[in-house]
Protein backbone atom coordinates (compact mmCIF):
# COMPACT_ATOMS: atom_id res chain seq x y z
CA UNK A 1 0.00 0.00 0.00
CA UNK A 2 2.79 2.07 0.74
CA UNK A 3 4.67 1.80 -1.94
CA UNK A 4 1.76 1.78 -4.09
CA UNK A 5 1.31 5.51 -2.91
CA UNK A 6 5.35 6.05 -3.22
CA UNK A 7 5.08 5.13 -6.98
CA UNK A 8 1.58 7.31 -7.74
CA UNK A 9 2.61 10.38 -5.63
CA UNK A 10 2.67 12.56 -8.79
CA UNK A 11 -0.76 11.53 -9.80
CA UNK A 12 -1.96 12.25 -6.53
CA UNK A 13 -1.17 15.35 -6.06
CA UNK A 14 -2.70 15.89 -9.92
CA UNK A 15 -5.95 14.65 -8.40
CA UNK A 16 -5.15 17.30 -5.49
CA UNK A 17 -5.25 20.51 -7.91
CA UNK A 18 -8.89 21.03 -8.21
CA UNK A 19 -9.45 20.57 -4.84
CA UNK A 20 -7.26 23.57 -3.90
CA UNK A 21 -8.48 24.87 -6.84
CA UNK A 22 -11.89 24.90 -5.58
CA UNK A 23 -10.82 25.75 -2.33
CA UNK A 24 -9.68 28.77 -2.97
CA UNK A 25 -8.35 29.89 0.54
CA UNK A 26 -8.67 33.62 1.16
CA UNK A 27 -5.74 33.93 3.96
CA UNK A 28 -3.25 33.13 0.78
CA UNK A 29 -4.77 36.04 -1.41
CA UNK A 30 -3.71 38.36 -2.40
CA UNK A 31 -5.90 41.64 -3.94
CA UNK A 32 -8.61 38.68 -3.70
CA UNK A 33 -6.60 37.00 -6.19
CA UNK A 34 -5.04 33.41 -5.73
CA UNK A 35 -2.04 31.85 -6.88
CA UNK A 36 -2.35 29.89 -10.41
CA UNK A 37 -2.36 26.27 -8.88
CA UNK A 38 -1.89 24.29 -11.58
CA UNK A 39 1.50 25.39 -12.79
CA UNK A 40 3.14 24.74 -9.36
CA UNK A 41 2.46 21.09 -10.15
CA UNK A 42 3.16 21.03 -14.19
CA UNK A 43 6.73 22.58 -14.15
CA UNK A 44 7.78 19.92 -12.09
CA UNK A 45 6.13 17.09 -13.78
CA UNK A 46 6.98 18.33 -17.24
CA UNK A 47 10.84 19.00 -16.03
CA UNK A 48 11.02 15.53 -14.89
CA UNK A 49 8.81 13.65 -17.95
CA UNK A 50 9.24 16.20 -20.71
CA UNK A 51 7.41 18.54 -23.03
CA UNK A 52 4.92 16.14 -24.45
CA UNK A 53 4.13 14.21 -21.47
CA UNK A 54 3.84 18.22 -20.35
CA UNK A 55 1.60 19.14 -23.12
CA UNK A 56 -0.71 16.22 -22.71
CA UNK A 57 -0.94 17.21 -19.13
CA UNK A 58 -1.80 20.77 -19.52
CA UNK A 59 -4.53 19.60 -21.49
CA UNK A 60 -5.78 17.26 -19.03
CA UNK A 61 -5.70 19.91 -16.24
CA UNK A 62 -7.30 22.48 -18.23
CA UNK A 63 -9.64 20.07 -19.08
CA UNK A 64 -10.28 19.44 -15.73
CA UNK A 65 -10.52 23.21 -14.13
CA UNK A 66 -13.04 24.58 -17.37
CA UNK A 67 -15.32 21.47 -16.01
CA UNK A 68 -15.14 22.91 -12.44
CA UNK A 69 -15.53 26.81 -13.38
CA UNK A 70 -19.15 28.27 -14.61
CA UNK A 71 -17.69 30.00 -17.51
CA UNK A 72 -18.45 28.21 -20.07
CA UNK A 73 -17.25 30.93 -23.08
CA UNK A 74 -13.48 30.98 -22.22
CA UNK A 75 -10.47 28.11 -21.51
CA UNK A 76 -7.91 27.63 -19.86
CA UNK A 77 -6.40 25.00 -22.21
CA UNK A 78 -4.39 26.90 -24.64
CA UNK A 79 -2.58 28.70 -21.73
CA UNK A 80 -1.51 25.22 -19.84
CA UNK A 81 -0.54 23.20 -22.87
CA UNK A 82 1.69 26.06 -23.81
CA UNK A 83 2.99 25.76 -20.41
CA UNK A 84 3.17 22.04 -20.10
CA UNK A 85 5.09 21.90 -23.51
CA UNK A 86 7.25 25.01 -22.52
CA UNK A 87 8.18 23.94 -19.32
CA UNK A 88 9.36 20.38 -20.67
CA UNK A 89 12.30 22.32 -22.13
CA UNK A 90 13.74 23.37 -19.08
CA UNK A 91 16.64 21.47 -17.76
CA UNK A 92 17.00 21.20 -14.07
CA UNK A 93 19.91 23.71 -12.89
CA UNK A 94 22.94 22.05 -10.31
CA UNK A 95 23.05 24.94 -8.36
CA UNK A 96 19.69 24.59 -5.90
CA UNK A 97 19.60 28.06 -5.22
CA UNK A 98 19.33 29.68 -8.39
CA UNK A 99 16.95 26.71 -9.21
CA UNK A 100 14.94 27.86 -6.54
CA UNK A 101 14.82 31.34 -7.93
CA UNK A 102 14.26 29.92 -11.54
CA UNK A 103 11.02 28.05 -10.70
CA UNK A 104 10.24 31.50 -9.12
CA UNK A 105 10.74 33.28 -12.18
CA UNK A 106 9.33 30.52 -14.38
CA UNK A 107 5.77 30.58 -13.11
CA UNK A 108 5.56 33.85 -13.23
CA UNK A 109 5.98 34.01 -16.79
CA UNK A 110 3.49 30.86 -17.20
CA UNK A 111 1.33 32.62 -15.01
CA UNK A 112 1.23 35.77 -16.93
CA UNK A 113 1.07 34.03 -20.12
CA UNK A 114 -2.00 31.86 -19.20
CA UNK A 115 -3.36 35.20 -17.48
CA UNK A 116 -3.22 37.02 -20.90
CA UNK A 117 -4.21 34.20 -23.13
CA UNK A 118 -7.35 34.23 -20.42
CA UNK A 119 -7.71 37.82 -21.07
CA UNK A 120 -7.62 37.77 -24.70
CA UNK A 121 -10.56 35.56 -24.82
CA UNK A 122 -12.64 37.79 -22.65
CA UNK A 123 -11.65 40.51 -25.14
CA UNK A 124 -12.34 38.94 -27.95
CA UNK A 125 -15.99 37.59 -26.61
CA UNK A 126 -16.85 40.96 -25.19
CA UNK A 127 -15.84 42.92 -28.31
CA UNK A 128 -18.22 45.30 -28.67
CA UNK A 129 -19.26 45.78 -25.33
CA UNK A 130 -16.98 47.01 -22.59
CA UNK A 131 -13.17 46.42 -23.62
CA UNK A 132 -11.93 49.84 -21.96
CA UNK A 133 -13.76 48.95 -18.29
CA UNK A 134 -12.22 45.79 -18.37
CA UNK A 135 -8.63 46.86 -19.12
CA UNK A 136 -7.73 48.28 -15.21
CA UNK A 137 -9.34 45.32 -12.96
CA UNK A 138 -7.82 42.38 -15.92
CA UNK A 139 -4.39 43.93 -15.66
CA UNK A 140 -4.70 43.97 -12.17
CA UNK A 141 -5.69 40.57 -11.61
CA UNK A 142 -2.89 39.34 -13.92
CA UNK A 143 -0.41 40.72 -12.23
CA UNK A 144 -1.38 40.10 -8.59
CA UNK A 145 -1.65 35.95 -9.94
CA UNK A 146 1.67 36.53 -11.32
CA UNK A 147 3.36 38.00 -8.41
CA UNK A 148 1.63 35.36 -5.93
CA UNK A 149 2.42 32.18 -7.99
CA UNK A 150 6.12 33.47 -8.57
CA UNK A 151 6.30 34.43 -4.99
CA UNK A 152 5.13 30.86 -4.20
CA UNK A 153 6.86 28.79 -6.86
CA UNK A 154 10.06 28.65 -5.01
CA UNK A 155 8.73 26.75 -1.70
CA UNK A 156 6.39 24.40 -4.04
CA UNK A 157 7.94 23.88 -6.72
CA UNK A 158 11.19 22.58 -5.15
CA UNK A 159 9.49 20.50 -2.83
CA UNK A 160 6.95 18.57 -5.82
CA UNK A 161 10.48 18.47 -7.71
CA UNK A 162 12.03 16.40 -5.51
CA UNK A 163 9.18 14.48 -3.99
CA UNK A 164 8.33 13.29 -7.89
CA UNK A 165 12.05 12.20 -8.52
CA UNK A 166 12.17 10.22 -5.72
CA UNK A 167 9.35 8.60 -6.62
CA UNK A 168 10.06 8.06 -10.03
CA UNK A 169 13.77 6.63 -8.94
CA UNK A 170 11.55 4.13 -6.45
CA UNK A 171 9.33 3.87 -9.32
CA UNK A 172 12.44 2.87 -11.69
CA UNK A 173 13.79 0.70 -9.01
CA UNK B 1 -12.73 100.66 74.69
CA UNK B 2 -16.08 99.29 75.08
CA UNK B 3 -17.36 101.51 72.39
CA UNK B 4 -15.02 100.20 69.64
CA UNK B 5 -16.02 96.89 70.64
CA UNK B 6 -19.73 97.02 70.66
CA UNK B 7 -18.97 98.35 66.66
CA UNK B 8 -17.08 95.40 65.93
CA UNK B 9 -19.94 92.80 67.03
CA UNK B 10 -22.48 94.59 65.03
CA UNK B 11 -20.64 94.12 61.39
CA UNK B 12 -23.01 92.95 59.19
CA UNK B 13 -20.82 89.66 58.49
CA UNK B 14 -21.30 88.71 62.23
CA UNK B 15 -24.83 88.07 61.54
CA UNK B 16 -25.89 84.58 60.22
CA UNK B 17 -29.19 85.61 58.36
CA UNK B 18 -26.86 87.54 55.52
CA UNK B 19 -24.95 84.56 54.96
CA UNK B 20 -28.03 83.24 54.37
CA UNK B 21 -29.28 85.66 51.81
CA UNK B 22 -25.99 85.20 49.97
CA UNK B 23 -25.84 81.67 49.82
CA UNK B 24 -29.83 82.75 48.18
CA UNK B 25 -28.49 84.91 46.00
CA UNK B 26 -25.39 82.96 44.83
CA UNK B 27 -27.47 79.91 44.07
CA UNK B 28 -30.09 82.11 42.14
CA UNK B 29 -27.23 83.63 40.06
CA UNK B 30 -26.06 80.51 39.25
CA UNK B 31 -29.57 79.24 38.33
CA UNK B 32 -29.73 82.47 36.49
CA UNK B 33 -26.59 81.40 34.33
CA UNK B 34 -27.50 78.16 33.82
CA UNK B 35 -30.63 79.06 32.25
CA UNK B 36 -32.81 77.03 34.88
CA UNK B 37 -31.25 73.80 34.17
CA UNK B 38 -31.31 72.77 38.00
CA UNK B 39 -34.83 73.62 37.55
CA UNK B 40 -35.10 71.41 34.76
CA UNK B 41 -33.06 68.47 35.99
CA UNK B 42 -35.15 68.46 39.14
CA UNK B 43 -38.62 68.57 37.48
CA UNK B 44 -36.77 65.58 35.45
CA UNK B 45 -36.90 63.70 38.88
CA UNK B 46 -40.03 65.00 40.24
CA UNK B 47 -42.36 63.72 37.05
CA UNK B 48 -40.67 60.30 36.22
CA UNK B 49 -43.37 58.41 37.98
CA UNK B 50 -45.57 59.92 35.71
CA UNK B 51 -44.11 59.80 32.45
CA UNK B 52 -45.93 57.85 29.65
CA UNK B 53 -44.06 54.02 30.52
CA UNK B 54 -42.32 51.69 28.35
CA UNK B 55 -45.20 49.35 28.38
CA UNK B 56 -47.32 52.43 26.79
CA UNK B 57 -44.34 52.71 24.17
CA UNK B 58 -44.77 49.11 23.18
CA UNK B 59 -48.16 49.16 22.40
CA UNK B 60 -47.71 51.97 20.35
CA UNK B 61 -44.67 50.09 18.55
CA UNK B 62 -46.86 47.24 18.00
CA UNK B 63 -49.41 49.25 16.70
CA UNK B 64 -47.30 50.55 14.47
CA UNK B 65 -45.85 47.10 13.25
CA UNK B 66 -49.04 45.90 12.35
CA UNK B 67 -50.38 48.90 10.60
CA UNK B 68 -46.72 48.62 8.29
CA UNK B 69 -47.28 44.92 8.11
CA UNK B 70 -51.38 45.19 6.96
CA UNK B 71 -50.01 47.48 4.51
CA UNK B 72 -47.17 45.55 3.12
CA UNK B 73 -49.69 42.72 2.69
CA UNK B 74 -51.97 45.29 0.79
CA UNK B 75 -48.86 46.59 -1.19
CA UNK B 76 -47.93 42.84 -2.07
CA UNK B 77 -51.58 41.74 -2.99
CA UNK B 78 -51.74 44.92 -4.96
CA UNK B 79 -48.47 44.09 -6.60
CA UNK B 80 -48.68 40.77 -7.48
CA UNK B 81 -52.45 41.91 -9.46
CA UNK B 82 -50.81 43.88 -11.85
CA UNK B 83 -48.53 42.53 -12.62
CA UNK B 84 -50.22 39.15 -13.65
CA UNK B 85 -52.13 41.92 -15.60
CA UNK B 86 -48.91 43.01 -17.16
CA UNK B 87 -47.96 39.40 -17.40
CA UNK B 88 -44.36 40.14 -15.81
CA UNK B 89 -42.45 37.57 -13.66
CA UNK B 90 -43.70 36.71 -10.51
CA UNK B 91 -41.56 36.75 -7.18
CA UNK B 92 -42.64 34.19 -5.19
CA UNK B 93 -41.52 33.55 -1.50
CA UNK B 94 -42.93 30.27 -0.95
CA UNK B 95 -39.98 28.20 -2.60
CA UNK B 96 -37.22 29.25 -1.47
CA UNK B 97 -34.22 26.94 -0.83
CA UNK B 98 -31.94 27.96 1.91
CA UNK B 99 -28.04 26.44 0.78
CA UNK B 100 -24.64 27.06 2.48
CA UNK B 101 -21.55 28.23 0.18
CA UNK B 102 -19.41 25.25 0.26
CA UNK B 103 -16.63 26.57 -2.31
CA UNK B 104 -15.94 29.93 -2.84
CA UNK B 105 -14.09 32.04 -6.03
CA UNK B 106 -14.71 35.65 -5.37
CA UNK B 107 -10.98 36.74 -7.16
CA UNK B 108 -9.55 36.75 -10.15
CA UNK B 109 -11.46 35.47 -13.43
CA UNK B 110 -13.38 32.71 -11.98
CA UNK B 111 -16.17 34.48 -10.04
CA UNK B 112 -18.59 31.76 -8.80
CA UNK B 113 -19.76 30.11 -5.80
CA UNK B 114 -20.44 26.38 -5.30
CA UNK B 115 -23.77 25.59 -3.21
CA UNK B 116 -24.60 22.31 -0.80
CA UNK B 117 -28.04 22.23 -2.87
CA UNK B 118 -28.32 20.15 -6.30
CA UNK B 119 -31.10 18.89 -8.69
CA UNK B 120 -32.00 16.58 -5.90
CA UNK B 121 -33.14 19.34 -3.70
CA UNK B 122 -34.93 21.05 -6.52
CA UNK B 123 -32.25 23.88 -8.41
CA UNK B 124 -32.80 24.71 -11.83
CA UNK B 125 -30.23 26.09 -13.88
CA UNK B 126 -31.41 29.87 -14.13
CA UNK B 127 -32.65 30.21 -10.43
CA UNK B 128 -31.98 33.64 -9.25
CA UNK B 129 -29.31 33.54 -5.96
CA UNK B 130 -29.81 35.87 -3.30
CA UNK B 131 -27.77 36.70 -0.07
CA UNK B 132 -27.68 39.18 2.93
CA UNK B 133 -27.47 42.54 1.06
CA UNK B 134 -29.33 41.24 -2.30
CA UNK B 135 -28.57 39.30 -5.40
CA UNK B 136 -25.89 37.61 -6.22
CA UNK B 137 -25.84 35.90 -9.14
CA UNK B 138 -27.75 32.49 -11.27
CA UNK B 139 -27.48 29.32 -11.16
CA UNK B 140 -25.13 28.32 -14.04
CA UNK B 141 -25.02 24.65 -14.04
CA UNK B 142 -26.23 22.31 -11.26
CA UNK B 143 -25.13 18.56 -10.13
CA UNK B 144 -26.76 15.71 -8.58
CA UNK B 145 -25.85 17.47 -4.79
CA UNK B 146 -24.30 21.09 -5.61
CA UNK B 147 -25.13 23.99 -8.16
CA UNK B 148 -22.63 26.51 -9.32
CA UNK B 149 -23.62 30.13 -9.54
CA UNK B 150 -22.38 32.77 -11.69
CA UNK B 151 -22.00 35.66 -9.60
CA UNK B 152 -22.91 39.41 -10.94
CA UNK B 153 -18.98 40.28 -10.54
CA UNK B 154 -18.01 37.65 -12.93
CA UNK B 155 -17.04 38.82 -17.02
CA UNK B 156 -19.75 36.52 -18.39
CA UNK B 157 -22.68 38.44 -16.22
CA UNK B 158 -24.75 40.55 -17.97
CA UNK B 159 -27.98 41.55 -16.23
CA UNK B 160 -30.41 44.30 -17.24
CA UNK B 161 -31.30 46.46 -14.20
CA UNK B 162 -33.50 49.31 -12.80
CA UNK B 163 -32.20 52.72 -11.58
CA UNK B 164 -35.42 54.09 -9.33
CA UNK B 165 -34.70 57.61 -8.99
CA UNK B 166 -34.69 58.46 -12.90
CA UNK B 167 -36.68 55.20 -14.30
CA UNK B 168 -34.48 53.75 -16.58
CA UNK B 169 -32.80 50.36 -17.44
CA UNK B 170 -29.71 50.01 -17.68
CA UNK B 171 -26.92 46.80 -18.57
CA UNK B 172 -24.70 45.79 -15.68
CA UNK B 173 -22.25 44.21 -16.60
CA UNK B 174 -19.66 42.41 -14.93
CA UNK B 175 -15.88 43.17 -15.06
CA UNK B 176 -13.75 40.21 -13.12
CA UNK B 177 -13.27 42.64 -9.98
CA UNK B 178 -15.79 43.32 -7.26
CA UNK B 179 -17.27 46.74 -8.61
CA UNK B 180 -19.55 45.30 -12.13
CA UNK B 181 -19.88 48.30 -13.99
CA UNK B 182 -23.64 49.90 -15.26
CA UNK B 183 -23.73 51.18 -18.76
CA UNK B 184 -26.66 53.24 -19.53
CA UNK B 185 -26.94 53.55 -23.47
CA UNK B 186 -28.05 57.16 -23.10
CA UNK B 187 -25.82 60.28 -22.46
CA UNK B 188 -28.38 62.26 -21.07
CA UNK B 189 -29.77 59.92 -18.01
CA UNK B 190 -29.29 62.31 -14.59
CA UNK B 191 -27.10 59.45 -13.11
CA UNK B 192 -25.43 60.38 -9.51
CA UNK B 193 -23.32 59.07 -6.89
CA UNK B 194 -25.31 57.22 -4.13
CA UNK B 195 -28.39 56.21 -6.85
CA UNK B 196 -29.74 53.00 -5.83
CA UNK B 197 -30.04 49.76 -8.46
CA UNK B 198 -32.35 47.22 -8.40
CA UNK B 199 -33.65 44.14 -10.62
CA UNK B 200 -35.55 45.50 -13.31
CA UNK B 201 -39.37 45.28 -12.62
CA UNK B 202 -39.94 44.44 -16.43
CA UNK B 203 -37.04 41.76 -16.58
CA UNK B 204 -38.07 38.49 -17.97
CA UNK B 205 -35.14 37.07 -16.25
CA UNK B 206 -35.03 37.82 -12.89
CA UNK B 207 -37.84 38.53 -10.08
CA UNK B 208 -38.31 42.55 -9.90
CA UNK B 209 -37.19 44.56 -7.39
CA UNK B 210 -33.93 42.64 -5.90
CA UNK B 211 -32.06 44.98 -4.20
CA UNK B 212 -28.23 45.25 -6.28
CA UNK B 213 -26.04 47.66 -5.69
CA UNK B 214 -25.50 51.55 -5.33
CA UNK B 215 -23.27 53.99 -7.79
CA UNK B 216 -20.00 55.00 -6.21
CA UNK B 217 -18.60 56.77 -9.76
CA UNK B 218 -19.44 57.41 -13.09
CA UNK B 219 -17.29 57.66 -16.01
CA UNK B 220 -18.53 60.79 -18.61
CA UNK B 221 -15.95 59.99 -20.83
CA UNK B 222 -17.48 58.05 -23.42
CA UNK B 223 -19.60 59.71 -25.99
CA UNK B 224 -22.39 57.26 -26.66
CA UNK B 225 -23.07 56.08 -23.00
CA UNK B 226 -22.63 57.01 -19.32
CA UNK B 227 -21.08 54.34 -17.27
CA UNK B 228 -20.88 54.00 -13.65
CA UNK B 229 -19.43 51.61 -10.92
CA UNK B 230 -21.12 49.71 -9.06
CA UNK B 231 -20.34 48.72 -5.04
CA UNK B 232 -22.69 45.75 -4.78
CA UNK B 233 -24.82 45.21 -1.88
CA UNK B 234 -24.83 41.60 -1.02
CA UNK B 235 -20.52 40.98 -0.45
CA UNK B 236 -20.04 36.95 -1.90
CA UNK B 237 -16.65 36.65 -0.04
CA UNK B 238 -18.13 36.68 3.43
CA UNK B 239 -21.73 35.19 2.56
CA UNK B 240 -22.20 31.83 4.10
CA UNK B 241 -25.94 31.31 3.51
CA UNK B 242 -28.04 32.01 0.91
CA UNK B 243 -31.55 31.68 -0.93
CA UNK B 244 -32.34 30.16 -4.17
CA UNK B 245 -35.86 31.72 -5.33
CA UNK B 246 -37.23 29.04 -7.73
Amino acid sequence: MNKFFLKKLSIICFILIPIIFLWHPNWLGFLGVQPYWPLFWLLPWSMINGSINGLIFGLFLGLILDSLTVNDSFTQIPGLMFCGFLFGKIKLHSNILIGHFRYGLICSFGSFLCGTLYFLQILFRNFSDSNSLMLIPSFKNILAEVFLTGFLAPFICSQLLRIFKFSRRRFLQ
Amino acid sequence: MLGIRRISTNRWWHKKKNWILFAIFLFLVFVRISKGSFYKDFYYFISKPFWPGQFQKEIILESIDQEYLIKFNLLKKDNIRLRRILSLQELSNNENISAAVISRKTGSWWRQIILNKGSKDGVEIGNVVIGPGGLLGRVKDTSLLTSSVTLITSPESKLGVWLDRIQINGLLVGLGDDYPSLIIYSKDADIKVGDFISSSPASTLLPPNIPIGIVQSIDETLKSKKTAKISLLAKPHVIDWVQILK
